[in-house]
């Protein structure tokens, strides 16, 4: 009896083993059988390490989030205003276009609608057209998102998804006047890039088309420099789309045409996606990521950097007015219940980028949560963030405050 | 008779865990079909099990999506990927069973 027991039980644990076999069978399968996918552009990353396109990048500045959302620590901003071009996040909807993709850089090529004499210039043809510099903060429209609390899909990034470049290029005003000036029943500047292109994917979802008010071609460039290099590819180049103070998917990349339009884009990433839409609903009718808002943020000390030293600390971070210029920031070393105004340092370079600041406190040993707020154009801003479903444009300065200890 | 109800009980799980693994793998097979053909995942995203090396969405098998989080994205779309469920292009079963694969065959 207890020998057939033994050998039912046997069976019994067999039938578990077939039951794993057939299992890996499977995933064994899944190897050989035959399938039909484009393989153009991967490049084998190491999950741990930097994608191949930008190896060229800091990793200790980084966290890699996925291959195409890489965000800046926080401490690795930069103290001088500018971020330097390695330490500067990555978000690309379309793989970043390969050299070979890209040809005799020279001769790219953009095209403008909606103007009295449409044109396509090359890169070297807008090079002799005008010329300009400019800084402006480069902000993915969810930057902040991991501070949400309901769960967001997408990179969850904190405070690493923003720059502040020094951008070299054209004005597109230049470009429209040697177009003989915008048609006059436009309402928006719709720019689009053409590095879906040879992905093969159909315009209408992978298009990167983005549509603005017509009014920011007047502040608008298109860029073939960034922080004093060539535009590297993987930030769009060798022509970018730059939009100041608009959330960053606005500043296109790859750029092929600037047109003048009398309605949005109807591509996905203009019609539904980045839209500021509430928890749970989605659709064209909510308003786009379009001009960012005041924020700002603290960079030194933060919880990356550790304890500080009792006594002397200097508190040190970027405020930014989004479209209007920062005016004041104020600091706070007991979680929000006492301001003092921060002092901003180093030069000014226009109301797109942000400035630095400095509060110099004296801690005494303890625990102490820091938080700055910014001010610009009569808006300061908010303790909490607009909760809205895909976690954008966040600018409370609460999430953004950081505990830290003098000891 | 103690022993022979162990042996039931023992008997009348290993048949329930049989059914079981027979059903998980007819979801990976589906789930290996609706990824790799009708839903053709593999254009857009890695996943070394399926033989795929996409690169336009996120790297699967970095990624290591929870069953959960792939049915909703597969479901709702997101930035290039299209809404497969709310738009019809897979049916619940199916996107079950994608869900349960990737996340069944992402690198551990």
């Amino acid at each position: 009896m207890k020998k057939r027991i033994i050998k039912k039980i046997d069976t019994s644990k067999r039938n578990f083993l077939t039951g794993s076999v057939t299992l890996a069978g499977v995933a064994a399968a899944t190897s050989v059988l035959p399938i039909s996918i484009a393989k153009a552009n991967h490049e084998d990353a190491d999950p741990k390490g930097l994608p191949d396109f930008i190896k060229w990048k800091n990793r200790d500045a980084l966290i890699v989030h996925s291959k195409k959302g890489i965000e800046t620590h926080r401490s690795a901003i930069g103290e001088s205003l500018i971020t330097p071009n390695r330490n500067i996040y990555i978000r690309n909807n379309m793989p970043t276009m390969s050299d070979t993709q890209i040809g005799d850089r020279n001769n790219w090529k953009v095209s403008i609608k909606g103007v009295k004499n449409p044109k396509t210039f090359s890169l070297a043809q807008l090079k002799k057209l005008g010329h300009t510099t400019m800084a402006t903060i480069l902000q993915c429209s969810g930057n902040g998102r991991g501070f949400f609390a309901h769960e967001v899909r997408g990179s969850q990034w904190k405070t690493g998804a923003a720059a502040c470049v020094v951008w070299t290029g054209v004005p597109m005003k230049v470009v429209v006047d040697a177009c003989g000036g915008v048609d006059s029943d436009a309402v928006f500047m719709t720019s689009a890039g053409v590095d879906h292109e040879p992905t093969g994917l159909d315009p209408k979802k992978a298009k990167v088309e983005r549509s603005v008010p017509k009014k920011v071609y007047k502040d608008a460039m298109l860029a073939w420099e960034m922080n004093g290099v060539p535009l590297p590819n993987a930030h769009g180049g060798p022509l970018r789309m730059v939009t100041p103070g608009y959330f960053g998917i606005n500043n296109v990349k790859h750029l092929g045409l600037v047109a003048f339009t009398k309605t949005e884009s109807t591509v996905k990433y203009m019609k539904s996606s980045y839209r500021i839409s509430p928890i749970g609903k989605k659709g064209s009718q909510y308003p786009s990521c379009w001009e960012m808002s005041v924020k700002s943020w603290i960079t030194r000390p933060t919880d990356e950097t550790g304890t500080v030293k009792a006594g002397n600390v200097q508190i040190v971070g970027v405020a930014m007015g989004g479209t209007k210029k920062v005016r004041s920031v104020k600091v706070s070393i007991d979680g929000g219940q006492s301001w003092k105004k921060a002092k901003f340092v180093g030069p000014d370079l226009g109301k797109y980028a942000w400035r630095q600041f400095v509060f110099e406190a004296n801690l005494a040993p303890g625990s102490y949560n820091l938080a700055s707020k910014a001010s610009a154009g009569g808006k300061t801003q908010p303790e909490l963030r607009y909760e809205n479903r895909r976690g954008y444009a966040h600018n409370g300065w609460k999430d953004h405050s950081v505990n830290i200890k003098a000891v | 008779m103690k022993i022979f109800k162990i042996f039931i009980v023992v008997l009348l799980f290993s048949f329930s865990l049989t059914i079981n693994l027979k059903a998980d793998s007819e979801k990976m097979v589906l789930g290996l079909e609706v990824f790799n053909n009708k839903a053709m995942c593999g254009t857009c995203h890695v996943l070394k099990a399926a033989g795929s090396t996409g690169d336009i969405g996120p790297d699967l098998d970095s990624l290591k999506p929870s069953e959960e989080q792939v049915k909703g994205v597969v479901t709702e779309g997101l930035g290039v990927m299209p809404a497969f469920g709310e738009e019809g292009l897979l049916t619940s079963e199916e996107i079950d069973a994608v869900s349960y694969y990737v996340t069944h065959s992402s690198e551990k």
